[in-house]
C-alpha cells in the first residue's frame, strides 16, 4: 500500500509496470493533480519505450551459428576430448622419458661397471703370481671351506672342480667398498690357475643373472646366490678351464 | 536434452541483446554469450534454479561479462604501468552510431550495472525480485539504484538534446 505522496520508489515501480491494481489507481489519480510530478513520469516512460524501440533491433540480427546450443555443445565435448588427448600424450611422453631415462641410467652403469670387474681384476693380480701372500693355502690344518664360511655367513658351497683336475691351494682376503670380498685359486697338476671370486652385491653390482663374459684373455662366469655374487675367472680359451666350467654348470 | 537446446535456442536472441548492451560491440558480445552458454550447459544438472530461464541466463551472462571486465581492467592498469597510457573510454562503434538514438546514445554511456538494470526492467521486464536474485541484493537496494539510473538515463538524454550529435560523428 503507497502512501502519498509517493516515494520516487513508488513512480520507478508505477512506471516499471510493478504496482498493484489499488496503488496504481492511486497513484495516477495524484499525478493527474500534480502536472509537475507527472512530466516526470512521462519522461521516464517515454525513456523506458524509446530504449525498447531502440534495442528492439538487437533481437532481430542474423542468427550466429556458433552460438546454436547444439554446436557449443559439440564444442565442448571436443574440447574435454582434446585436453584428454594432450593429457594422455603428456603421459606417454613423460613415461616414455623417464623409462628411456631409467633404461639409459642402466646402460650406462652396465657398460662402466661390467659385472664382476674386480674378480677379473683379483685375478690378474693375485692368482697369476706365485709369491702372492695369502690367508690361507692347501697346507693349512682347515678346509677352505671352513676358511671361506668364518668371512662369509651362509655363503654357496665353494665349487668342486675336482672333476676337471682343479683343486683349490691358496685363499685371500680382499675389501670392496661394500664390504669384505675373497679369492680362492684353484690350480691343476699343469699349474693352469682358475679363480673363485665371492663378493657383497654393490649398489650397481646388484644381484646378478647366470652369465659369462670374456675381458681380454679371461673369461669371467658369474651368478648370484645366498647374498653374495660369484664369479670363477680363468684363461678363456683353454681346454682344462673349459672342462671346469662344465663343471660349474652342475647344481653346486 | 533437445528439449533445452529448444529454450536456449528461443532466449537466444535476448541474450544476444543483453551482451551487446554490455560489451557495446557485437563480436566481443557474441564472445561473451558463447561462454556464458557454456557455462549454462556444464551447470544445468546441478544448478538450475527454479524459476525464470531468462534471468538465469543474464545472472550467468552478467557474471561473466564483469570478470572478463574485472580481468582486463587489471590487464589495462599493468599496461599503463608499463606504457604510461590511458584506460581507453569508451567510443560508441560506427555501426551502433548509426541506429543510435538519442536514449540509445545515453544508455551507452551510463555504467555497467546501470545498463543491465534499465533492459532487465524496462526492456525486458523482470521483477525487481528476479532482479535483487541475479544482483544478490535487497529489492530496497535495486529500487534505489534503479531509480538513480533512471534519473542518469534521462539527465544524459537532455544533454545530448543540448550537445546535439556532433561529437558522436567526430
Amino acid at each position: 500500500m503507497i502512501t502519498l505522496p509517493p516515494s520516487e520508489r513508488d513512480l520507478n515501480a508505477y512506471v516499471d509496470g510493478q504496482l498493484n491494481d489499488a496503488d496504481r489507481s492511486t497513484l495516477e489519480t495524484y499525478l493527474a493533480a500534480h502536472p509537475e510530478l507527472s512530466r516526470q513520469v512521462q519522461a521516464w516512460q517515454r525513456d523506458a519505450q524509446s530504449l525498447r524501440a531502440a534495442l528492439s533491433g538487437e533481437l532481430h540480427r542474423a542468427p550466429n551459428p556458433e552460438l546454436d546450443p547444439a554446436f557449443i555443445r559439440q564444442r565442448m565435448r571436443r574440447n574435454r576430448t582434446r585436453r584428454f588427448a594432450t593429457a594422455a600424450v603428456l603421459l606417454i611422453a613423460v613415461s616414455v622419458g623417464g623409462l628411456s631415462g631409467w633404461h639409459a641410467r642402466e646402460i650406462t652403469f652396465a657398460s662402466a661397471n661390467p659385472p664382476m670387474a674386480d674378480a677379473v681384476q683379483a685375478y690378474r693380480m693375485f692368482a697369476v703370481n706365485a709369491n702372492m701372500a695369502s690367508d690361507w693355502s692347501s697346507d693349512k690344518a682347515n678346509n677352505v671351506q671352513v676358511w671361506l664360511d668364518k668371512n662369509f655367513a651362509q655363503a654357496n658351497r665353494l665349487p668342486d672342480l675336482e672333476s676337471a683336475g682343479f683343486k683349490p691351494v691358496s685363499g685371500r682376503l680382499t675389501t670392496t667398498e661394500q664390504g669384505a670380498a675373497a679369492m680362492v685359486v684353484y690350480k691343476d697338476s699343469e699349474g693352469r690357475t682358475l679363480s673363485f671370486f665371492i663378493r657383497p652385491p654393490g649398489e650397481a653390482n646388484h644381484l646378478l643373472p647366470r652369465g659369462s663374459r670374456r675381458d681380454g684373455e679371461l673369461q669371467a662366469d658369474y651368478w648370484s646366490g645366498s647374498g653374495y655374487n660369484y664369479a670363477v675367472v680363468g684363461p678363456a680359451d683353454d681346454p682344462a678351464a673349459q672342462a671346469a666350467r662344465l663343471a660349474l654348470k652342475q647344481p653346486i | 536434452m533437445n528439449e533445452v537446446d529448444d529454450q536456449l535456442r528461443e532466449l537466444l536472441p535476448r541474450m544476444r541483446r543483453f551482451a551487446v548492451s554490455l560489451t557495446r560491440d557485437h563480436s566481443s558480445a557474441d564472445d561473451l554469450v558463447q561462454s556464458s552458454l557454456e557455462k549454462a550447459l556444464s551447470a544445468w544438472n546441478g544448478k538450475r534454479p527454479e524459476g525464470d530461464l531468462r534471468a538465469w541466463l543474464f545472472s550467468i551472462l552478467y557474471r561473466q561479462f564483469l570478470d572478463a571486465h574485472r580481468r582486463s581492467r587489471r590487464y589495462n592498469r599493468m599496461l599503463e604501468l608499463f606504457t604510461g597510457g590511458k584506460e581507453d573510454h569508451f567510443e560508441p562503434s560506427v555501426e551502433r552510431t548509426i541506429v543510435a538514438q538519442t536514449t540509445l546514445q545515453a544508455f551507452d554511456r551510463l555504467n555497467t550495472e546501470q545498463r543491465a538494470l534499465l533492459l532487465w526492467v524496462s526492456v525486458e521486464g523482470l521483477s525487481y525480485n528476479e532482479v535483487a536474485a541475479i544482483l544478490d541484493v535487497p529489492v530496497g537496494t535495486v529500487m534505489s539504484r534503479l531509480s538513480r539510473a533512471r534519473q542518469a538515463l534521462r539527465q544524459l538524454s537532455e544533454g545530448e538534446i543540448t550537445t546535439p550529435a556532433l561529437r558522436i560523428l567526430k
